[in-house]
């Protein structure tokens, strides 16, 4: 009874290659979402929300409401719409986002020197935007008080902020370096859990055991390739991060391939024990998609914050390796920290591989070994 | 309806839903979404770790950073005061420091140069946007009441009303996207993986060899998956309305005339894409080559018009947009008509191109 025989998963390693090689058309969609995830999250999509559509209701025609229009569309979030009849109704249709409105008397009441107010409608149905105007507003009430009202300074408290890491804000350097991730989530756990799964179906898993491969050879040989090809994805990752998007890489490489590779290797444990306990692909992809692809976009802290999550899902998250990775991923990208700093999350990564690994392999046993 | 179809359909629906484990996950995993979106995710910032550093005998600045632990965005870290602020944000202690002038805020600003210091962690460009909005509203309100400023209130004041969404709750906002997110996933990857399963097992020879005319055939394959896909969105806006108070303002016609105009262009897209596949890997691939786009551009989770304009003109071609539109319009708004039948209209446009055009590939695919 020997044990693990190099040679013969090398040969099921190249049988999947194989199978994966003879229809192209794997490999080209396997290859091109990463590469549509970078190409979306690089151009399309910015989280400063700018170009809000404001209907403005003036009654005054005054000068004063001439300026706190001016107020509002120079400060660059606002565009004004030409405001008809019904300006509420303006938002009930969506073809505004805010109204302000404007009473008669309003600029006398500011000549006057007294205090004066304007009314600002917003449609909260969209809070991703709602949220962002209402961070807006705070600066143009200042503004405003300092332009119309004379108060004595904009503020009597000045904030200098310095912005470590990313001075500039940008989006990119944020969501890019983190969609190896997501790449990994989607492509590790789906592919190994369908691949495996479709041998059951077929019927030529019991072809493959009778075999003298033994099944951990099978595994291994199974997976390999599908390791690389996600490995390669993440390479893309990388490499359109710095090269495209100027992101820097101030950690240490090797630290970073770690990170990955143990990242992988709990992907691909989860894959590979979703196949064995489902053996079917259509369930293998319903259950992939719920441990697999949401915890890695959503609860992974890729677009919505860890920390701002009630305390239970706060620790809930502690159990996914995503959420770890992705901690690691941004920690080596931008801050350059090493593994003293991500001790944390690499031991917490390590043994939520291994452990995930172990009861992969032993659901497999299980399950396979005569 | 004709017999022959009534039995295919009968027959699909028992063969997807005959597997236990496929009805928990066709309707278990929709309400595991709706949890996670509804209960976990907030598009709110919030425990931002906030060192504030001040001269011990600085009442203002005491006074200021209670403001700042009491308006529920910041919580304190621990600190001694010769640390240095820049060691506890790379540490990662701390995600923004205050640091207030040594001889004190009062008299600092007497001398006509009150300034603070703020140092935010930008790993998160997002999030570090934010603090510094959070930081300044709290810190100018704090100063004009706290007697720093003037005592007279503000010359020039907004009078703010958020319509629909009163207490900007995430969770309104948040879970009509995901509801249109999970019945489109469900239609499109099942559909699409239903009919790539029947050529790779090479059973769908049998069908095409049985007296069944084309149109039969695909309507018998498809009918099931609209009726599961309308099933999935009745459970998921009922759990929707009744666990997170998802109200229903507008007609509820409308919601069932948008949702099956929807599914239909869903399941078609999900019969063009099994079309191509020649695996159940491919379909599934191909399903979130197309779903990966119509999610980001949809408006779930980021708006659509903050998108450059090429872009823009795409996601009007996106049924999933046109969905959403809906739903938050009869949802939270009370469904205005004019946004129904505009968004309505597009989607019956795009329903029977997807429908003309998986009917052809299908009928190609059959001989």
């Amino acid at each position: 009874m020997n044990g693990f025989d190099l040679n013969r998963a090398y040969s099921v390693a190249r049988k999947e290659v194989m199978h994966i090689l003879r229809d192209p058309f794997t490999l080209v969609l396997a290859l091109g979402l990463p590469v549509m995830l970078v190409t979306f999250f690089g151009y399309a999509i910015d989280f400063e929300v700018r170009d809000i559509k404001l209907a403005v209701s003036d009654l005054d025609q005054g000068p004063a409401a001439r300026r706190l229009k001016e107020i509002f569309t120079s400060s660059g979030y606002f565009i004004p719409v030409e405001a008809g009849s019904g300006t509420v109704g303006m938002l009930d249709s969506g073809k505004a986002d805010a109204a302000l409105f404007i009473e008669h008397g309003f600029s006398r009441t500011v000549m006057g020197g007294g205090p004066v107010t304007a009314q600002f409608i917003m449609d909260g149905s969209d809070n991703s935007k709602a949220a962002a105007v209402s961070g807006y507003l705070a600066g143009i009430q200042r503004s405003a008080a300092f332009k119309l009202g004379g108060a004595a300074t904009p503020e009597g408290l000045a904030v200098e902020t310095r912005f470590l890491y990313n001075a500039e804000l940008n989006s990119q350097w944020f969501t890019i370096p983190g969609l190896a991730a997501i790449i990994i989530g989607l492509l590790a756990i789906l592919l190994t859990a369908l691949t495996v799964a479709r041998e059951w179906e077929n019927g030529s898993m019991e072809l493959l055991l009778s075999t003298p491969v033994r099944p951990i050879e099978i595994i291994v040989g199974k997976l390999a390739p599908y390791a690389l090809l996600v490995l390669g994805g993440v390479f893309f990752v990388y490499l359109s991060s710095r090269f495209v998007f100027g992101v820097p890489f101030a950690g240490s490489r090797p630290l970073f391939l770690a990170f990955c590779l143990l990242y992988v290797v709990s992907a691909l444990s989860q894959g590979l024990f979703i196949s064995v306990a489902t053996r079917q692909q259509q369930v293998a992809m319903q259950f992939a998609i719920i441990i697999g692809l949401l915890p890695s976009l959503l609860l992974s802290g890729f677009i919505f914050p860890v920390e701002s999550m009630p305390p239970f899902f706060n620790y809930f998250t502690m159990i996914l390796p995503p959420r770890w990775f992705m901690e690691a991923v941004r920690g080596i990208f931008l801050k350059g920290a090493g593994l003293r700093e991500l001790a944390l999350p690499f031991l917490a990564l390590l043994a939520l591989s291994a452990a995930l690994l172990a009861l992969a392999l032993k659901k497999f046993k299980t399950d396979m070994e005569p | 309806m004709n017999i022959t179809l009534r039995a295919f359909i009968k027959k699909e629906l028992a063969q997807t839903l005959r597997d236990v484990r496929m009805r928990v996950l066709l309707f278990g995993a929709p309400v595991i979404q709706l949890t996670i979106f509804g209960l976990a995710l907030s598009t709110e910032i919030k425990n931002i770790k906030l060192a504030f550093f001040y001269a011990p005998d600085d009442v203002m600045a005491r006074r200021l950073e209670g403001d700042f632990y009491s308006s529920g965005w910041f919580k304190p870290v621990d600190f001694t005061a010769g640390e240095d602020p820049l060691e506890l944000i790379v540490s990662g202690r701390a995600d923004a420091a205050i640091i207030a002038p040594d001889e004190g805020l009062a008299r600092s600003s007497e001398r006509g140069e009150g300034r603070v210091q703020l140092l935010v962690d930008a790993s998160n460009a997002t999030k570090a946007r934010t603090v510094e909005t959070y930081v300044k509203t709290i810190i100018s309100a704090g100063w004009a009441g706290k007697g720093g400023g003037a005592a007279n209130p503000p010359p020039v004041k907004l009078d703010v009303r958020v319509l629909y969404n009163p207490a900007m709750e995430s969770s309104l906002f948040l879970v009509p996207g995901v509801i249109g997110m999970v019945v489109c996933l469900i239609t499109i990857i099942l559909t699409a993986m239903s009919l790539a399963r029947e050529r790779e097992m090479g059973t769908f020879e049998t069908i095409v060899s049985a007296p069944l005319s084309d149109a039969e055939i695909l309507l018998g394959k498809t009918i099931p998956f609209v009726l599961l896909g309308l099933a999935v969105t009745a459970l998921t806006l009922l759990a929707a309305y009744f666990f997170f108070g998802v109200p229903v303002r507008g007609p509820l016609w409308q919601l069932a005339l948008g949702s099956l105009v929807f599914i239909i262009t869903t399941v078609s897209v999900g019969t063009l894409i099994s079309t191509i596949a020649k695996n159940q890997q491919q379909a599934m691939l191909g399903g979130f080559i197309f779903l990966f786009p119509a999610i980001l551009m949809s408006g779930i989770m980021y708006p659509v018009e903050n998108m450059p304009t090429t872009v823009i003109a795409a996601a009007y071609l996106n049924p999933l947009m046109c969905f959403m539109r809906i739903l938050r319009s009869v949802l939270l708004k009370g469904g205005e008509a004019y946004v129904f039948w505009t968004n309505m209209g597009a989607l019956a446009l795009m329903a029977m191109a997807a429908g003309g055009l998986a009917y052809n590939r299908f009928k190609q695919t059959l001989d």
